[in-house]
């Protein structure tokens, strides 16, 4: 036992120096400017990643614009207005991707019909309706439709819906651009109800407990109150699941059939169309590198690549409003 | 530059309280040991700290979250070795002030501080002051119990181990020793290797103790130790206080007047971000100077 | 007006509920076909074939017992196949024409060996080839008494002490057996019972394999009959009955197929044949002719396959998948891991952030077939050939927003007060990350590593270009790396490759439908851990 003074000293005195000398200073800054600039690095090859998708689909699509035997002027018009596309003609190619624009937009415009009205819905049930025990099974059943493969999706399509389509319904062909915007739908939904869901949660409680106070039902509050109080969640939700069906390419290409044409008359589902995610999927396996033909893929790419990036732009803006306080 | 010289002087005079102490240190002297909370020693003479036991220095200290105040112009001094409380309403700076001592509230962006804040004569807001060191000497229990998801004796051993100790044999002493003086050794001496999650809340509390003492600090804070705790495990707590007094510095920020009053050599009373009042515990509950003070010490608020 | 209010809201309420109920319904007639079909390719019942496949393929079984079963159901066949090959004989006149010949050639051989003299030996000759020319003559003939009469010339020679015990002995006893046929057949019918005949052929050799007397084919395919019971019976149905087109019945003349029995005695167009008995004998025999005993093949999951996935397995397509998902976790999971530390430790609000965090999002946004171009323009490129390394870098971009997304929140969730408490012991802040920070956010990470396990497994479009095939050699594992550098199976690009692309699997749905029940396998165990660790995960922090 050591006497009571010099206890009472060592409470008092220090035994590691408080004061950093310069040694410790020098080295600690250094390390954490090290650590720091390091991460910043790894976190910049999401950035690097981005630009480098973008400088190696221009770079490869550049020559099919740049080609010496036509102007590009001509090339781009034709590109966008003609809705010929027979790349592997052996003395007058022509590439016209206005149809495989049309055929995306069939399916993904046919698929978001049915998929934003089933997926708002859900998503109203999730966050105002299902009890807790609910949301707890509803939640990863949503993931799993979310988890399926697309290939998965697709051979249903081919094996299961196709047939069915063909017998039931009586169609010509099964595969066609009401079974690729089926199983798109099915496909968009999990993205449209999950941010669709956290979009109707953002909106607060008290908003709808005013609604409520004031005599209102649910499906007043929801309709008038909350959903529209939501419109920005909602419709990044809308563009996301249409992200989603643009650039999905297995279901489309091994269901939509794959014929370039715009169907006529214009509502009729029932025939084949050809998407510009499974004209690359399809064609670019069997070009040879450097021709033409291969470029005019990447230059498909390219356009799919801009599409979908201002799509992503519009959806950050959504979610950053809906995440703005409205006060 | 006469002038300039003398205004270091008083500078050092006023960050190193205990230089003096130090060099006029001699075998001959005794002081005694200080017993604040003695009832036979005379009132006039424990009122003020004598300059070379202060380890804790706060003079017109401020601090802000970005235009908010946090605490406002704080004075006082704490003794080495004594229980020192913090007391006052919600939300008047207790906390943020005891944070500010081991710098904790670096982690919230925005903050700014003012003033004068010296441990051991270190300004702590000084730009170069050894963080690192700082935190392992000046060690915190927070409100909420808040071991690490490792085993009980990783959490004990962290702390070692973050200055390098790595030989077994060293870290089992450690950790033996810091389990005993935290009065948890003869409950989970069996099982070392269980997790730390596993304890009830007053186990994982002295727990936690156990984690501090293991870095060997100078100064244990206590923000609200036992606001989570049951009547039973709060008075095991206190008792550890009370026994870990004099080996250590401890400040608790504390709700509770009773504990205050129990545990603390010393009491200071926040209010609204300023301090009040602050003296012995015994004069300060049983005469208060201030009229805040004897409302919030009756009940009036708070 | 109350009440018109509650009902919308009851309707309300009703179309929310059954979204919901109609995602699930989709769910599950989705998954269920899929699982049931597919488990057909590891649930069934075999046949000895299927034990005769896997020694001569796999190289497995027991050898004496397979012996056993062979000789069992061989002699249980025997009949049925006596009787086939009898009737082929009249049917099929080549057979006949050329045992015939045969025997003429032997004839002459024989002569040479007995040492006759020429005058004989040309005198024998001409006999022989007027006898042969009668005898292909009567196999040519539709005419019943022109046949018999010509028959009649050849069995006049019967006599000739020269043929006899000759090697052309045997024309007159395929004589005899060619009157035989002449009572039982008509005639005029030939050439549509050999048509008819060739189908029974080829159905008696899907059910047992090559016919006796065949040689081995050269493709596996054929040199087995069928190996599941459920493909013998389909098989059996198409040995016994005829599609026939029938008037409707109704004024219009729309034909419509009516399934006819091969050996129906009125209909049936071996009804009054001799081979008539061939079709109940198998329909009834048909389990004694190939033993089926149920079976389960867990070895689908590992065993190679035979063209098409005729047979086999899918071992190398999980092997394939697996080396992909991993080696692309290999480089997703730190740059991942590190980015999502960066973004909530260090980074602060400024401009780089928000670049960086739209990039990120952009990433996550990017098409995946635009991934397999680029997986295509720039590894693929700069490496020179598809290969496992370039689908698996292609995929670790794919997913790396998954990550970083994931880790940021399973770091964001860490308790402030665990940062704290490492902080007040004196840890510097990348220590505190390191120590205390990473392994609390463990499970979270573990959870988004293994949901984006599951994502990259799936992926299909971005690894089309970049180091899948369909067909090719096993990736042999080892140090020495160079398995790197080649292309791969893989479940996902195999699944579409057996339903759209390959012509022979289409004959074997099971094989389609097991494959994709090994994938949507797959990634449903990998989504349930993920979810029994987060449940695990909640609990834990509900303890804290």
């Amino acid at each position: 036992m050591t006497t009571a003074g010099s206890q009472s000293d060592a409470a008092v005195q220090f035994t590691r120096p408080l004061r950093l000398t310069f040694r410790d200073d020098l080295s600690s800054t250094l390390l954490s400017w090290l650590v720091k600039s390091f991460l910043f690095v790894v976190t910049f090859c999401s950035v690097a990643a981005v630009l480098l998708i973008f400088v190696f689909v221009i770079r490869q699509a550049a020559p099919f614009f740049a080609e010496s035997r036509v102007s590009p002027l001509e090339r781009l018009t034709e590109f966008f207005t003609s809705r010929r596309w027979f790349p592997e003609h052996q003395a007058h190619p022509e590439y016209g991707i206005l149809a495989i624009i049309a055929g995306s937009f069939y399916v993904t415009i046919t698929s978001l019909l049915i998929a934003v009205p089933t997926g708002l819905l859900a998503a109203v049930f999730l966050s105002d309706i299902a009890s807790f025990r609910t949301r707890q099974i509803c939640k990863p059943l949503i993931e799993i439709l979310a988890a399926i493969p697309s290939v998965a999706y697709g051979v249903f399509a081919v094996m299961v819906v196709a047939p069915w389509l063909q017998k039931n319904i009586g169609f010509p062909t099964g595969t066609n651009a009401l079974n690729a915007s089926l199983i798109l739908s099915v496909m968009a939904m999990p993205t449209i109800i999950s941010v669709a869901e956290d979009a109707l949660s953002a909106v607060g409680r008290e908003i709808r407990e005013a609604s409520y106070a004031l005599g209102a039902t649910r499906a007043e509050t929801m309709l008038r109150i909350v959903i529209p109080a939501a419109h920005s969640g909602i419709l990044a939700a809308v563009i996301l699941g249409m992200m989603r069906a643009v650039g999905e390419t297995m279901v489309v290409w091994m269901a939509s059939g794959n014929a370039t044409q715009i169907p006529s008359p214009w509502w009729d589902l029932s025939q084949s169309v050809r998407t510009m995610t499974a004209t690359i999927a399809g064609e670019l396996g069997e070009v040879p590198q450097g021709t033409t033909h291969f470029h005019s893929l990447f230059a498909i790419g390219l356009v799919l690549l801009i599409f979908t990036f201002c799509l992503n732009l519009l959806s950050e803006h959504f979610i950053m409003q809906m995440k703005k306080p409205k006060r | 530059m006469l002038l300039s010289s003398d205004k270091i002087q008083k500078k050092q005079q006023l960050l190193r309280p205990n230089m003096e102490r130090l060099s006029s240190q001699t075998a001959d002297r005794q002081p005694g040991p200080i017993r604040l909370a003695d009832p036979n020693r005379k009132p006039e003479l424990q009122q003020t700290i004598r300059p070379e036991r202060v380890i804790i220095r706060s003079k017109d200290f401020s601090f802000y979250y970005g235009s908010k105040i946090g605490v406002e112009k704080i004075t006082m001094d704490i003794e080495a070795g004594s229980v020192t409380a913090i007391i006052g309403p919600s939300g008047c700076g207790k906390s943020t002030f005891l944070r500010c001592i081991n710098r904790m509230n670096d982690l919230i962006p925005n903050t700014r501080a003012e003033g004068l804040l010296a441990v051991g004569g270190q300004n702590v807001y000084d730009k170069n002051t050894n963080l690192v060191n700082l935190r392992q000497q000046v060690g915190m229990v927070f409100q909420k119990p808040n071991p690490f998801a490792k085993s009980i004796y990783d959490n004990v051993a962290y702390g070692p181990r973050l200055q390098g100790i790595r030989r077994r044999s060293e870290l089992d002493a450690i950790v033996e020793q810091c389990l005993r003086d935290a009065a948890l050794w003869e409950e989970v001496k069996d099982d070392l290797s269980k997790s730390a999650l596993a304890l009830s809340g007053g186990q994982q509390q002295r727990l936690c103790i156990a984690r501090t003492l293991a870095n060997k600090p100078k100064i244990i804070l206590m923000d609200e130790p036992c606001s989570a705790l049951d009547p039973l495990a709060t008075a095991r707590i206190e008792d550890l206080i009370a026994a870990l007094k004099g080996t250590y510095t401890i400040v608790i920020v504390t709700h509770n007047m009773q504990q205050a009053a129990r545990v603390s050599d010393r009491t200071a009373f926040f209010c609204l971000g300023k301090l009040i009042e602050y003296g012995r515990t015994d004069v300060l509950f049983t005469n208060p100077a201030k009229k805040e003070t004897e409302d919030y010490i009756t009940g009036r608020f708070g | 007006m109350t009440l018109w209010r509650q009902i919308k809201n009851t309707l309300f309420t009703a179309l929310c509920s059954g979204s919901v109920l109609f995602l699930a319904a989709t769910l599950m007639i989705f998954l269920l076909p899929m699982l049931w079909k597919g488990s057909k390719a590891v649930f069934f019942r075999k046949t000895v074939e299927f034990d005769k496949m896997q020694k001569e393929l796999f190289k497995r079984g027991h050898a004496e017992d397979l012996e056993r079963r062979t000789a069992q159901t061989n002699q249980a066949r025997q009949e049925a196949l006596a009787l086939l090959e009898h009737f082929s004989r009249g049917i099929d006149t080549a057979l006949l024409s050329r045992e015939v010949r045969s025997a003429y050639q032997q004839l002459g051989r024989h002569l040479r060996y007995l040492e006759v003299s020429d005058d004989e030996y040309a005198r024998l000759r001409e006999q022989a080839k007027d006898i042969r020319d009668a005898f292909l003559q009567a196999l040519e003939t539709t005419d019943k008494a022109e046949a018999e009469s010509l028959l009649d010339t050849v069995d006049a020679q019967q006599t000739n002490p020269r043929f006899q015990n000759s090697p052309f002995e045997v024309v007159f006893s395929l004589s005899k057996q060619y009157r035989q046929i002449l009572q039982e057949i008509d005639l005029s019918r030939r050439p549509e019972y050999a048509a008819e005949l060739d189908i029974v052929k080829t159905e008696m050799r899907n059910l047992f394999g090559p016919l006796p007397g065949e040689s081995i084919p050269p493709l596996p395919q054929d040199r087995f009959g069928a190996t599941r019971w459920d493909v013998a019976q389909r098989h059996l149905q198409y040995l016994i009955y005829q599609t026939k087109w029938v008037p409707s019945g109704k004024d219009d003349k729309r034909l419509i197929p009516k399934q006819i029995r091969r050996d129906d005695p009125e209909e049936g167009i071996f009804g009054k044949t001799e081979l008539a008995p061939l079709f109940s004998m198998v329909e009834q025999n048909l389990a004694a002719m190939l033993q089926p005993r149920p079976t389960i093949y867990w070895r689908y999951f590992l065993d190679d396959s035979t063209a098409g996935h005729y047979f086999g397995g899918v071992g190398p397509e999980v092997l394939g998948t697996l080396l992909l998902t991993v080696l692309s976790m290999c480089f997703a999971v730190p740059l991942g891991v590190l980015s999502a530390a960066y973004l909530v430790e260090y980074a602060a609000g400024g401009i780089t952030t928000r670049i960086i965090r739209t990039c990120i999002n952009t990433l996550a946004g990017v098409p995946s077939i635009v991934y397999g171009l680029f997986g295509l323009a720039f590894f693929v490129l700069l490496a020179g050939n598809p290969s496992i390394l370039s689908a698996s870098m292609t995929l670790a971009l794919l997913v790396l927003p998954v990550i970083i997304r994931a880790s940021e929140e399973a770091i964001r969730a860490v308790p402030q007060s665990y940062k704290e408490a490492s902080l007040a012991l004196g840890a510097g802040k990348f220590r505190t990350f390191l120590t205390v920070t990473l392994p609390a956010a463990g499970p979270g990470i573990l959870t988004g590593i293994i949901l984006s396990l599951s994502r990259a497994a799936g992926e299909t479009a971005p690894i089309l270009f970049a180091g899948a095939v369909a067909l090719g050699p096993i990736p042999d594992i080892g140090l020495h790396l160079k398995w790197l550098f080649q292309p791969t199976r893989a479940l996902s690009y195999g699944c579409y490759d057996i339903t759209v692309g390959d012509r022979l699997a289409m004959q074997v749905p099971h094989n389609q439908f097991g494959m994709v029940m090994t994938l949507i396998l797959l990634v449903l165990l990998l989504n349930l851990a993920a979810v029994l660790l987060r449940w695990r995960m909640s609990k834990k922090l509900q303890g804290l």
